[in-house]
């Protein structure tokens, strides 16, 4: 690393960023926008507008790459009343409304430029005007107006530079993003420019997609005209990663570090070659001298992936950065088609914020919706089944697994229902950025090629164990009625010891054991067709997942003790992953367990998530091992998997002393994150997990 | 017959190459001071107590075909990776004929054999079972034979004699010392355990401080006094 690398990361670590910030009251636009009822695009464009007008050129000393938010909040477009009032007349939202959890199509617009698009859309615009389209004149003019916006920031930061002395930065922002990068430079200054401007218009977990793809022709192109080896190669891209931890704290999401700011390595082209390269690598090796949360790395591997790939990856998993996450190309670009994605769009997918796949730039999925949380699903089949019923005795273990998956249709249907007609809020800057939005004169809130759901599945694990646990129990060992058990479930198990104990030590999944995974495999196939035949009303299907999202905390607060012997309070596992504190026999047991599904039923995403003791990378060969691990997941047909490396008396000095671990660094549900900066339930959530 | 087992540990990173499942193998001739698997001295089984009360059953008695049948679960994996089983205790060597029952259960499946040995064993155990498995990791803990009496209660001689046939055996191996502090970690030691492995590669393996803690779970007192400190 260089010395200049060094410096900018230490002072972006320790927040220096943060004396170029101000907060703006954006009240008044918001009165305004109410008061004068103006139209969605209008206060997207609007809101932009104002917002990089409120953006002061700041430089960090040292910088070649330009542009720092300096203005904290970004303008709310809607009152809550607003919404509300839309919620009443049944129109659904996800989450805050807006676009989000989307990458865009950087590519073209890093090659082209901002010029290009604004020429597309002056020509489609006199088209929409010979065609009397009101709503894509609408649209165009807005969009028009945001691009102005953004290049109108670009010329201050130009002034500001050129004022400051600051001549390489002048030079570049002469020619990006209004032209198309030139050089790998230009290109990395141009997508730091457009991925800030999408935060700006208040879109959220803004993903980077598949960096190695789309900006190599400039690395090579560099590298081949001579102005460019690998060492400045990595300076450059160092550069950039600090710089998407420079503003990281004030985006948007549920915990900090949460902010999707997720990159795609490897994987196969769209015309199906292998796509892993030169730049592939080394983005690997910047996040490895980097080890900071951001960006959160994905690798693609399918089964002909060399050892050597997963061991690049690995060594950043050693250094304890919970990343790279691991997709499977042979599971998920099936699993894509499958659910009406084009082969060579099903071969560019990337992920959202966590794990959800998508294809950037071509969709306006919301893979995240909602979520089924299956532990909730079997306590209610086994209250539905007892209620009321003084001959639960005659109750067979098959009718609670039907009961049970009866349930989860159920609640799987609720979901149909509540986002049959959901709105997304209109973004005219993204949508210039994503395929098809300006051809078709339309907002990609409108919809785009794919617009599709994603459901995820939280808390499989307890769920299938909990069974496993009542069929013990309850119909083998006759231990307990199942009435009787329903009661102690409210009660934590309460004067039942035995049962308690009789449920701890009844078989879980992780252990390789049949008599969870049979009926894991049940489940999972199960799941992977609770959707089948459904549609939203934009033309999508229905995706099942098996991520949790932060809903592993949320869900377990909803349900009373289960079977599985946890206790009330006590959290899910995360995602794909065996539950809490349960023995298992080692790692390679559990990519047996959690690999027996059929996983391309469940694609949406949703990774194995496994913690292995720091102490497996003291031996110089415990990468080599830990990669075979991963390599043994994909080849039985894993669909992604991510490592935390922790110690638990790590995780408890930190709770104690925050102050000595700043830089701990933990994988939390599909991001990495740092320790210290985690609510608590947060925190003992991974204390708990298994070490593996 | 039955072999006795205390432990199968899956994943294993200190006992071989790729990815490895370690057999501990219940009993040993040997009273080590400072042994941090004293769940594995006895031949008969044992409770172990947690602090929190739970009770760990060690020593399991299988048949080789079931402990073979229990191993090659993983033989997946373990051809993937060029891993394998390594036999570690106790001392493996200690039953020696059940291991020659259920060595050739797992060569027939072409996994990788190691085996963890103090060498405190009878000539023949030795060499009928070293000669059957890849890879022998040679304990070498004193090179004095009052010493290693005093420390170990065995007799250094039955260990240097195995030890100068497996030089000549053609067998792959490596020593390894388990470093003491002072018992055997002095720079003096250290070159006088490089000088006797001639060449041979030596692993010293760093004291485990935790070496003490299972000994309360079986309700006895960890007998190493340098370290109880």
């Amino acid at each position: 690393m260089t010395e200049r690398i060094k410096s900018l990361l230490e002072r972006t670590f320790e927040k220096e960023q943060k004396k170029f910030r101000r907060d703006v009251d954006w009240r008044p636009l918001l009165e305004r926008f109410v008061a004068d009822g103006i139209g969605d695009e209008a206060r997207a464009r609007i809101g932009l507008e104002e917002m990089l007008k409120a953006e002061t050129p700041a430089f960090m000393e040292g910088e070649r790459l330009a542009f720092l938010r300096t203005v904290r909040e970004i303008p709310e477009l809607h009152s809550e009343e607003e919404m509300d009032a839309r919620r009443a007349q049944g129109v659904a939202f996800g989450e805050k409304g807006v676009v989000f959890n989307l990458t865009a199509d950087f590519g073209p617009t890093v090659r082209d430029g901002l010029d290009a698009r604004l020429a597309e859309m002056e020509s489609r615009l006199a088209k929409c005007r010979a065609e009397d389209d009101a709503e894509g004149m609408e649209f165009i003019e807005n969009a028009i107006l945001s691009v102005r916006a953004v290049l109108d920031l670009v010329e201050r930061y130009r002034l500001a530079a050129e004022e400051k002395g600051l001549s390489e930065i002048a030079a570049t922002l002469a020619q990006v993003p209004r032209k198309g990068a030139r050089t790998f430079h230009e290109a990395l200054q141009s997508l730091r420019i457009l991925h800030c401007a999408m935060w700006c218009e208040g879109e959220y977990h803004c993903g980077l997609g598949r960096i190695d793809q789309y900006l190599y022709p400039y690395y090579e192109g560099d590298v081949k005209a001579g102005r460019l080896t690998d060492e400045t190669a990595l300076e450059e891209l160092e550069e950039f990663f600090i710089a998407c931890n420079r503003d990281s704290d004030l985006y948007i999401g549920v915990q900090q570090g949460d902010n999707g700011q997720s990159v795609m390595l490897g994987g196969v082209t769209r015309d199906g070659k292998p796509a892993f390269n030169a730049l592939s690598r080394l983005c690997l090796k910047a996040c490895g001298e980097l080890k900071l949360v951001d960006p959160k790395i994905n690798l693609r591997v399918d089964k002909t992936t060399p050892l050597e790939v997963y061991e690049l990856g690995t060594e950043l998993t050693a250094k304890g950065l919970g990343f790279p996450q691991y997709a499977n190309d042979d599971v998920v670009i099936p699993a894509l088609q499958r659910w009406g994605y084009e082969l060579e769009d099903a071969r560019d997918y990337s992920v959202a914020a966590c794990w959800e796949f998508l294809v950037p730039g071509c969709g306006m999925d919301i893979n995240n919706i909602d979520a089924v949380s299956f532990v909730g699903a079997l306590d209610a089949a086994l209250r539905n089944l007892t209620r009321g019923r003084g001959d639960a005795e005659t109750i067979s273990y098959e009718d609670v697994e039907a009961e049970f998956l009866a349930e989860i249709q159920r609640r799987a249907d609720a979901l149909v229902v509540k986002y049959g007609h959901v709105e997304i809020l209109p973004g005219p800057f993204v949508s210039v950025m994503s395929a098809g939005c300006i051809e078709n004169a339309r907002d990609i809130c409108k919809g785009a090629k794919y617009n599709n759901f994603g459901i995820h599945g939280t808390g499989i694990a307890v769920a299938v164990d909990s069974l496993a646990s009542v069929r013990e129990l309850v119909f083998e060992k006759k231990l307990v009625s199942l009435s009787e058990l329903v009661k102690l479930l409210d009660t934590d198990f309460a004067g039942r010891p035995d049962v308690l104990a009789a449920a701890k030590a009844a078989p879980k999944m992780g252990n390789a054991d049949p008599r969870a995974d049979e009926t894991a495999k049940r489940v999972i196939d199960f799941w992977g067709h609770a959707f089948d035949g459904r549609r939203n009303d934009r033309g999508g299907v229905f995706r099942p997942g098996t991520g949790s999202a932060m809903y592993y905390i949320w869900h377990a607060r909803d349900v009373p003790a289960s079977a599985d012997g946890r206790l009330k309070g006590e959290p899910l596992s995360a995602n794909w992953a065996p539950a809490l504190d349960v023995p298992v026999k080692g790692p390679v047991s559990v990519v047996r367990s959690f690999t027996e599904p059929d996983l391309g039923l469940v694609c949406n995403g949703g990774p194995l998530t496994i913690e292995m003791h720091d102490s497996a990378f003291l031996m110089p060969d415990g990468v080599e091992k830990v990669a075979q691990l991963v390599k043994f997941f994909i080849g039985r047909g894993g669909h992604q998997m991510q490592i935390n490396t922790i110690n638990r008396e790590t995780l408890l000095d930190a709770q104690k002393h925050p102050e000595r671990h700043r830089h701990l660094i933990v994988r939390v549900w599909g991001w990495s994150g740092y320790f210290i900066e985690l609510d608590k339930p947060f925190q003992d959530q991974i204390i708990k997990r298994v070490e593996l | 017959m039955k072999g006795r087992i205390f432990e199968i540990r899956e994943f294993t990173l200190h006992d071989g190459p790729g990815v490895r499942t370690t057999v501990f193998f219940k009993g040993c001739n040997l009273r080590c001071a400072w042994c941090h698997n004293p769940e594995g001295q006895s031949f008969e089984a044992e409770t172990m107590t947690r602090a929190n009360g739970e009770k760990i059953v060690c020593g399991e008695d299988w048949t080789a075909d079931a402990l073979a049948d229990e191993l090659l679960r993983n033989a997946d994996i373990m051809a993937q990776s060029g891993g394998g089983v390594t036999f570690s205790g106790g001392e493996p060597l200690a039953q020696a004929e059940f291991l020659m029952e259920l060595i050739p259960r797992l060569k027939r499946m072409g996994v990788h054999l190691a085996i963890e040995t103090s060498g405190y064993a009878s000539s023949q155990a030795y060499r009928s079972v070293v000669t059957q498995v890849d890879f022998v990791y040679q304990d070498v803990k004193l090179l004095d034979s009052d010493a290693f009496r005093r420390w170990t209660g065995g007799e250094l001689d039955v260990v240097l004699a195995n030890v100068a046939w497996l030089r000549g055996n053609g067998v792959p191996f490596a020593f390894r010392v388990p470093c003491i502090p002072g018992v055997n970690d002095s720079a003096a030691d250290r070159e006088a355990f490089v000088d006797f492995a001639d060449g041979a590669k030596v692993e010293f393996l760093a004291y485990n401080k935790a070496a003490g803690a299972k000994y309360p779970m079986l309700g006895r007192t960890y007998p190493c006094p340098p370290m109880s400190s």
